[in-house]
């Protein structure tokens, strides 16, 4: 394999490190917060962020070692953007529908409203 | 080519009186005579030849690598017996068209009656004896249909079913004997059997096969001890009997020791058994004859005794002897026929057949009277009708035999049965039409022309025949040729009346005047016989033997299948445990001694996770959903390692199998438990499965572990090979094979899914999942806005994915089956995100009819080389430019297989998790606690 310029080897250490860590905080988040729906941000929020960070990367990397633009990461993106919020809507509604209740008791309180 | 139209005739003419009978009763005659006639008149065209002593053998290979062809032979003994069918079945249709009543389906009786004629006619013209012993089978099955053809009436079903037992019985051990014979011979074809008979005599299998033969003969023609589903089959309609049970299929048995006489015959032992099983059968029946009330019931006894007086015949293993048992087929054919259709013709006007309630119909019924005299006249064996001629020479025969000591032995025992004979003919004639005046249900009075005609045309053939027999000579000669093989009995002539006065002329003088002599005793001979005579039925005993058969194999199932599923899984994984365990006792437990490869990070990584998941499902077996998530990570798992092994066909496949497989067991899970329930606790059960469940695991993994281990080329390699482009005309290894190599596999594979959509449909068309126990019927809102308007841009994205994965699937990884799953769920999403309602509107499509239509496209793909004489399945066949070879349609045919089939599974489960309807929503408002 080819030696990568310096700065192109550090945009894309920095973009992999990055998701990374956002990645790790997301699933961090999700085992240590409190109730469910803050649960909920770690993998649909920080995660996604993460993934998008790691997917550019390789872009990036890939596009530069073929010499072409590589857009096969920018489908995954608009997959992953797509099914995460879906899937976060779709899991708090059956939370609620569940009668899982936040610490703060505000969702008990709206639940209490709508129905 | 005429011989097999001959027989094939009846069969594809068999659709035509099906067709027609939805028209008028008289189409239905006309579209079953259309077909015997055609057949007749082919079979005629022959005749000429065959009586001058030529032989037609027509032959087409059909299943050669197993000896089986399609070939036909028509010789003098072949088409004695196909006259008689189509002769006799053409009289026979002509009179059930008169003697079926209207509610009576038409179509039904005509379609077997033909399918029938196909069959005897196969049995009598094959030259191939498998193919003998396949149209052997189908006269079992085909008769079975028109006995129980009044299938309301309990008896007939019952009559039925033990003629199939019995003739089907000894249709495979006939079919054992075949193949015996022709091991010995080295050819099933009966040319080369025929000519190798002091080859099969001197042979050690001689003894089995000829038992193994014999067996299916006796059954098949009703001989003792085998007799009794002849009088149980007559609850079949009076058309049946007279043609199946007079003169085609009981003769079955007949014709196959005339037709394995030169082969077989000649021996001690085929004389001890063959006439053994004769003479017994011959006295007996012919006893019991005298006895029975009902007129059927009589002619079949007295049937079941003339096939034992034929079987005796061809016992003797005399050429002469052979002649005049052929000479009495014709007769008996004749006049037997003729009785069944006249005792019909009493029934259906009269409405009884009782011989003690009917009396002096000769007054009602002149015609019928005169023609049923002259049968049983000739049944009788009164001289002037073909019955006599044939039952003297046999007189005279039974003085000549081989391999017996006491000579005078057969004789007597003969007489006896020609006076018994006698005795019953009387008796038919004369409790019938004579006497007093019987008290009928119906005011009898003689049938229409059409319905006496056919008895009136066989009573001629009987007398005729008896008056100046020398015309029924060139048939009888050349089927007597056919059966002793060759040369003409010594001091045979001709057929005569008188022969000069010796024994047999005293021993015929016996018969008679004993019979009648008998007959008078009669009424003192039924209070003995009403005392004495054993009440013991062969009915009754083998209704008791099939009772018996079935408790055994109820309480053998009983005991393996109690409805518990963890039963059969251990069951299962036991055996597979017994099955594995024997390479290791027959080879070692070492592993090999191939060296390790490398550990890396990544691998190390993956199946940590593999084992963490395995792990987790174990320990989370009870909380069945989250089973089913952790199950999901084991599949993604092993099809990451697919990825790195560089398998990504497999990849690809795990991949969208594990996304259908988790939709489908979280389908299953909304009718089931949420929670396994408790098993208690320590219990040895609980051990038991233990172990078994490791034992089966670790054996596996140690099994893999010792094959992986040892040095051994690689089938790839060959499979590479075959792949290449010239070859298997594509690149990727894994879909050639799929689709070309061995796509024989995989056309089984697609069938079997599609089957099993079937399966499930059927099972779960009729299931209300309201009425499924312990199910909690979640009533939803609306389907969420979110997931609805997010699925339906992503359906065309994964359908044109499919496309692609598909499209490119010859020569990257992909192909059918991978891109019908990927389809499936790009299909499955829209269930799921906006219900079944809203799908099923939008997608008017019978996925039903999309799976069979899918393994319709794969089998015609697979057999268009059959059409450029290639073998099944070869795929390269060339149709223009090399890519557009069958395997494209070959795979299109798997790709609607799989969507059809997975979506008929997928939508049949998910009905059950549909939403409740309205009306069941208004009225679960009150007991939901989510509404006000």
């Amino acid at each position: 394999m080819e030696e990568l310029p310096l700065y192109l080897q550090s945009i894309i250490a920095a973009l992999i490190i990055f998701g990374a860590i956002f990645a790790f905080i997301g699933s961090l988040g999700l085992a240590k917060l409190p109730d469910f729906y803050m649960r909920l941000h770690g993998p649909t929020k920080a995660t996604t962020l993460g993934l998008g960070a790691m997917l550019v990367g390789s872009m990036v990397y890939f596009s530069v070692t073929k010499g072409s633009l590589t857009l096969h990461e920018i489908l995954i993106t608009l997959f992953l953007f797509i099914t995460a919020p879906v899937s976060a809507h779709i899991l708090s509604k059956s939370a609620i529908r569940s009668r899982i209740y936040d610490s703060t008791g505000m969702v008990e309180e709206k639940t209490r409203e709508l129905f | 080519m005429t011989p097999l139209l001959i027989v094939l005739l009846p069969f594809v003419g068999l659709i035509l009186p099906i067709i027609l009978a939805r028209h008028s009763h008289t189409a239905a005659t006309v579209g079953a005579l259309i077909p015997t006639t055609l057949s007749f008149g082919l079979l005629l065209s022959l005749a000429g030849d065959v009586f001058a002593g030529e032989v037609f053998v027509a032959s087409w290979p059909w299943i050669e690598t197993l000896g089986m062809n399609l070939s036909f032979r028509v010789d003098g003994l072949g088409m004695l017996f196909a006259i008689l069918i189509l002769g006799i079945g053409t009289l026979v249709v002509l009179y059930a068209h008169f003697y079926l009543s209207d509610s009576d389906p038409r179509g039904r009786f005509f379609g077997a009656l033909l399918a029938f004629m196909g069959a005897m006619l196969g049995v009598v013209l094959a030259e191939n004896v498998l193919l003998l012993a396949f149209f052997w089978e189908i006269t079992s099955l085909s008769s079975f249909l028109l006995i129980a053809y009044w299938t309301h009436v309990p008896l007939a079903r019952q009559g039925a079913r033990m003629a199939l037992a019995i003739t089907g019985m000894g249709g495979l051990l006939l079919f054992a004997g075949l193949l015996l014979v022709g091991h010995i011979v080295g050819s099933y074809e009966l040319s080369a059997i025929l000519a190798n008979g002091a080859l099969i005599q001197g042979h050690d299998l001689y003894v089995p096969a000829l038992i193994l033969v014999l067996m299916g003969a006796f059954t098949k023609s009703a001989q003792f001890p085998f007799h009794f589903w002849l009088p149980n089959a007559m609850t079949a309609p009076t058309p049946v009997s007279a043609y199946l049970h007079s003169a085609t299929m009981v003769k079955a048995g007949v014709f196959l020791l005339a037709r394995m006489h030169p082969a077989l015959s000649g021996t001690p032992e085929w004389f001890f058994i063959v006439t053994g099983a004769g003479l017994v059968t011959l006295t007996f029946a012919a006893y019991v004859a005298l006895f029975k009330h009902d007129l059927k019931g009589l002619l079949a006894y007295s049937t079941i005794s003339h096939l034992g007086l034929i079987t005796v015949l061809f016992g003797f293993g005399t050429p002469m002897a052979a002649l005049v048992g052929v000479f009495h087929i014709l007769n008996h054919a004749a006049f037997k026929a003729s009785l069944f259709m006249s005792v019909g013709i009493v029934d259906h006007e009269t409405g009884t057949r009782d011989m003690r309630i009917l009396g002096g119909l000769r007054h009602a019924m002149p015609i019928t009277a005169t023609l049923a005299t002259l049968g049983a006249a000739a049944m009788a064996g009164i001289p002037g009708f073909n019955g006599f001629i044939s039952k003297e020479m046999l007189f005279y025969e039974s003085w000549k035999l081989p391999f017996i000591e006491n000579e005078w032995v057969v004789p007597v025992i003969v007489t006896v049965g020609g006076l018994l004979s006698m005795a019953y003919s009387v008796r038919l004639v004369i409790d019938t039409f004579f006497g007093e005046e019987g008290d009928t249900p119906a005011k009898p009075h003689d049938p229409p022309f059409g319905m006496w005609l056919p008895v009136a045309l066989l009573v001629a053939v009987c007398v005729v025949v008896g008056v100046y027999p020398s015309i029924a000579e060139p048939i009888v000669n050349a089927a007597a040729l056919a059966t002793i093989g060759g040369v003409m009995p010594e001091g045979y002539e001709h057929l005569s009346l008188w022969h000069g006065f010796n024994a047999a002329v005293v021993m015929s003088l016996i018969a008679i005047f004993g019979g009648a002599a008998f007959f008078m005793l009669r009424h003192k001979l039924f209070a003995l016989a009403e005392r004495y005579w054993p009440n013991l039925h062969g009915k009754l005993v083998f209704e008791g033997l099939v009772e018996r058969v079935v408790d055994a194999t109820r309480a053998t199932t009983a005991s393996l299948e109690n409805g518990s599923l963890q039963r059969y899984v251990m069951l299962l994984i036991a055996f597979v445990v017994a099955a594995g365990a024997l390479p290791f006792f027959l080879f070692d437990f070492a592993p090999g001694n191939l060296p390790a490869t490398e550990l890396e990070p990544v691998t190390i990584v993956i199946f940590g996770i593999f084992v963490a998941a395995c792990l987790g499902v174990v320990a989370n077996h009870k909380r069945r959903l989250t089973a089913i998530v952790t199950l999901s990570v084991v599949g993604l798992v092993v099809s990451l390692s697919f990825v790195k092994f560089s398998a990504p066909d497999l990849a690809l496949t795990q991949l969208s199998v594990e996304v259908v497989t988790i939709l489908l067991l979280l389908l299953a899970l909304y009718v089931l438990p949420k929670e396994t329930p408790s098993e208690g606790g320590f219990s040895l059960r609980k051990v038991r499965d233990g172990i078994l469940a490791s034992v089966a695991g670790l054996g596996t993994g140690w099994m893999s572990y010792m094959v992986m281990t040892r040095p051994q080329d690689s089938i790839s390699m060959t499979h590479l090979e075959k792949a290449y482009y010239p070859v298997g005309g594509g690149t990727n290894v894994v879909n050639v094979t799929l689709v070309d190599i061995r796509g024989f596999d995989t056309m089984g594979e697609v069938a079997v899914l599609a089957m099993a959509g079937l399966g499930i449909f059927a099972l779960l068309a009729r299931l209300n999942p309201e009425h499924i126990h312990g199910v909690t019927r979640r009533v939803l809102d609306r389907y969420p806005v979110m997931l609805t308007s997010a699925t339906r841009p992503l359906l065309s994205l994964i359908l044109v994915m499919a496309v692609y994965i598909f499209m490119r699937g010859h020569y990257l990884p992909g192909g059918g089956f991978i891109a019908g799953l990927v389809a499936t769920v790009a299909l499955i999403i829209q269930y799921m995100a906006s219900g079944q309602q809203w799908s099923s509107e939008r997608m008017p499509v019978n996925f039903r009819i999309m799976a069979i239509i899918g393994v319709t496209i794969a089998v015609l793909s697979g057999a268009t080389s059959l059409a450029l004489g290639k073998p099944m399945m070869t795929m390269l066949v060339p149709l223009g430019e090399p890519g557009t070879v069958m395997t494209l349609y070959f795979d299109l045919g798997v790709f609607l297989g799989v969507v059809g089939a997975m979506m008929t599974i997928l939508t049949s489960l998910g009905v059950l998790s549909r939403p409740a309807s309205a009306e069941t929503l208004a009225h679960s408002k009150e007991t939901n606690p989510w509404k006000p």
